[in-house]
């Protein structure tokens, strides 16, 4: 009887193992192709010097393309640019998100229409985004200079992406337009799951709307919020599309960030050694930040 | 006594008023900032060249033409040559980019793309979800975040070894090399999903069936799948929307009307400065409303499916 049981035991623990195996095994084999693989094909290729418009010489260089890397005060440009725009681009998108997902968890008619219509950002493509924007700023025939002047805030039309001053938050904008939703919707559901009980309690103990929003509502969002924060900074860091269509790094290196400093290096100077060497800068950046920030905001919550 | 049930009477009704006219105020200013684009995108889309370049811009068309819907719909048919155009008319030719008549072949290409990625995602993810949910083998915290890491890795960093990988397979400009790429950009996210949907689902009905004798896979079809429809719905429109707004990748990999999908042909007139805007549009709109169609259609679903779990820290 007990080893019959025994037996079983180990039987089914075989087949737990053997049917685990198989089941994530077409993930793995998809993975290992398109993300595995090149990730530790990028950083071969990161130490050798090749450029595309030599291709029969590529010498190994070992770290070099890293220290030319950090030698280049365009490189700096770039961070410092990237820097800008994330900060600027995920504080606002959060904020935003914060008082979009209050207004939604309110109960008022038309509430549905209004989380259906905050979707429609979200499902727009990025490119149509990116001309979307690119068209209202138009200098000429924009609907923002249009506005501006007609309401009489603007003496004369503005080139709105041709101000190095202004382009990389006209450019942050067109982004959060198109984030901001899904961080309200994460937002919104983590609102929906704290217990009346803990603001009626509040409102016993006579605290007023804002006293209840920073006693209760904000502790109680924090896993979302760590969420939100995480996903928004890895978005908006390798924002790409975006660029691409409105600024192409321009007016002079006014958005030039590093997402565009790879692609430039890459497929425009064919260096695909330095391109390499750059994005897996930038890769490693990214990994320890989200590590950071869910160290730092897991261990509060 | 009553003067104060009365003052507090008058002041309930004015918090009510106040908050009834706070509410009205943020939920337009959302819906101004929201909805105005994309209506002005509509807007300047069923505008000829002459309105559309107006100042002050025309807020709506002041005379509607479907000119430049119908140049993206005939553009194979319709030679327009410099004789035959009409000057000012981007229907006809004069702003027409030369690539308008890829529209159409992207549009069919974006299209079978996202099925076949919502589908090959959709497979290959729910196995490896139930396995790491369900099934307590040795290893799957390891799965679990050898799978999410890849995530964060961003697309840039893996665009140049893709390429070189998908050259050497002799698959650039196919169909196939984005479907590959765009489950790897899916697939990790899909499974975040699924397993914590498969959690929720209480270990009892588990339990019950594997005692009646079902494999792991009868588990998954009879008990898991049919429980889950929501997160499988989400899965679905997201793995779609996903590769219909994917442009990097695509960007790189394909280069031809064979393959290339919307995103790509639309940047190409974006970046031509003699396009005409009203034109360009016309291709946004188009490239909008399948996405827009799905997410409306299926708002619950993608809400509840897409956060299940998510946010429970």
């Amino acid at each position: 009887m007990a080893t019959s049981m025994l037996e079983r035991l180990g039987r089914q623990f075989g087949y737990d193992e053997r049917s685990a195996a198989l089941l994530v095994l077409p993930v793995f084999a998809v993975l290992m192709v398109v993300a595995v693989y090149p990730i530790i094909y990028s950083f071969y290729t990161s130490l050798f010097d090749i450029v595309l418009t030599r291709p029969w010489r590529r010498p190994f260089v070992g770290f070099g393309n890293y220290a030319r890397i950090f030698a280049d005060p365009l490189f700096w440009t770039a961070v410092q640019r990237t820097t800008v725009y994330t900060v600027v681009t995920v504080s606002i998108t959060t904020v935003m998100a914060l008082f979009v997902a209050l207004l939604l968890n309110e109960a008022f008619p038309g509430r549905r229409l209004l989380s259906a219509l905050i979707l429609l950002p979200w499902a727009t493509p990025s490119i149509v985004n990116g001309l979307m924007w690119k068209w209202i700023y138009d200098p000429g025939y924009g609907l923002l200079n249009g506005i501006l002047v007609q309401l009489g805030l603007l003496e004369k039309y503005i080139v709105w992406l041709g101000d190095p001053d202004k382009t990389l938050f006209m450019i942050a904008n067109a982004a959060i337009w198109k984030q901001m939703p899904l961080a309200a919707i994460l937002l919104l559901v983590s609102m929906k799951s704290i217990s009346n009980d803990l603001y009626r309690a509040a409102t016993v103990d006579g605290a007023n709307v804002f006293q209840r929003f920073l006693h209760v509502t904000l502790p109680a969002l924090k896993p979302g919020l760590m969420l939100v924060l995480v996903y928004e900074t890895m978005i908006s860091i390798r924002h790409f599309d975006l660029f691409l269509i409105m600024t192409q790094g321009g007016p002079g290196d006014a958005s030039y960030t590093l997402s565009w400093q790879i692609y430039v290096e890459t497929f425009r100077n064919l260096k695909f050694g330095i391109g390499a060497a750059l994005s897996y800068v930038l890769a490693l950046a990214t990994f320890i930040l989200s590590y950071l920030f869910i160290r730092g905001f897991g261990s509060k919550a | 006594m009553s003067a104060a049930t009365d003052d507090g009477r008058r002041a309930m009704i004015a918090k009510r008023w106040g908050r009834g006219i706070l509410i009205t105020l943020f939920s337009a200013l959302l819906v101004i900032y929201v909805a105005g684009p994309v209506a002005w995108l509509v807007s300047s889309s069923l505008q000829s060249e002459a309105d559309i370049t107006a100042v002050p811009p025309n807020w709506l068309p002041p005379k509607v033409t479907f000119g430049n819907f119908e140049a993206i719909f005939s553009t194979k048919t319709r030679e327009v040559t410099y004789e035959t155009r009409r000057q000012g008319d981007p229907a006809t030719g004069s702003f027409l980019p030369s690539g308008a008549e890829n529209l159409l072949p992207a549009l069919w290409n974006s299209f079978t793309v996202g099925m076949w990625v919502a589908i090959l995602n959709l497979v290959v993810s729910i196995t490896a979800a139930y396995a790491i949910a369900v099934i307590h083998f040795k290893g799957r915290q390891a799965a679990l975040y050898t799978i999410l890491v890849t995530r964060v890795i961003p697309d840039i960093a893996l665009i140049v070894p893709l390429f070189l990988v998908m050259r050497n397979l002799d698959l650039v400009n196919t169909r196939f090399a984005l479907i590959v790429t765009y489950l790897a950009v899916t697939v990790p996210f899909t499974i975040f999903i699924l397993i914590s949907y498969f959690e929720q689902i209480p270990r009892d009905l588990y339990r019950a069936a594997r005692a009646d004798g079902c494999s792991h896979v009868q588990a998954l079809r009879h008990v898991y799948l049919p429980l889950s429809l929501p997160a499988l719905v989400a899965s679905v429109m997201f793995a779609f929307l996903t590769s219909w707004n994917e442009f990097i990748f695509a960007l790189i990999l394909t280069q031809n009307i064979t393959s290339q999908t919307l995103p790509i042909v639309i940047s190409g007139f974006v970046m031509d400065f003699t396009t005409s805007f009203s034109f360009v549009n016309a291709a946004g709109v188009i490239a909008i409303v399948p996405p827009v169609v799905l997410a409306m259609m299926f708002e619950r679903y993608i809400v509840s499916g897409l956060t299940a779990g998510a946010v429970k820290g």
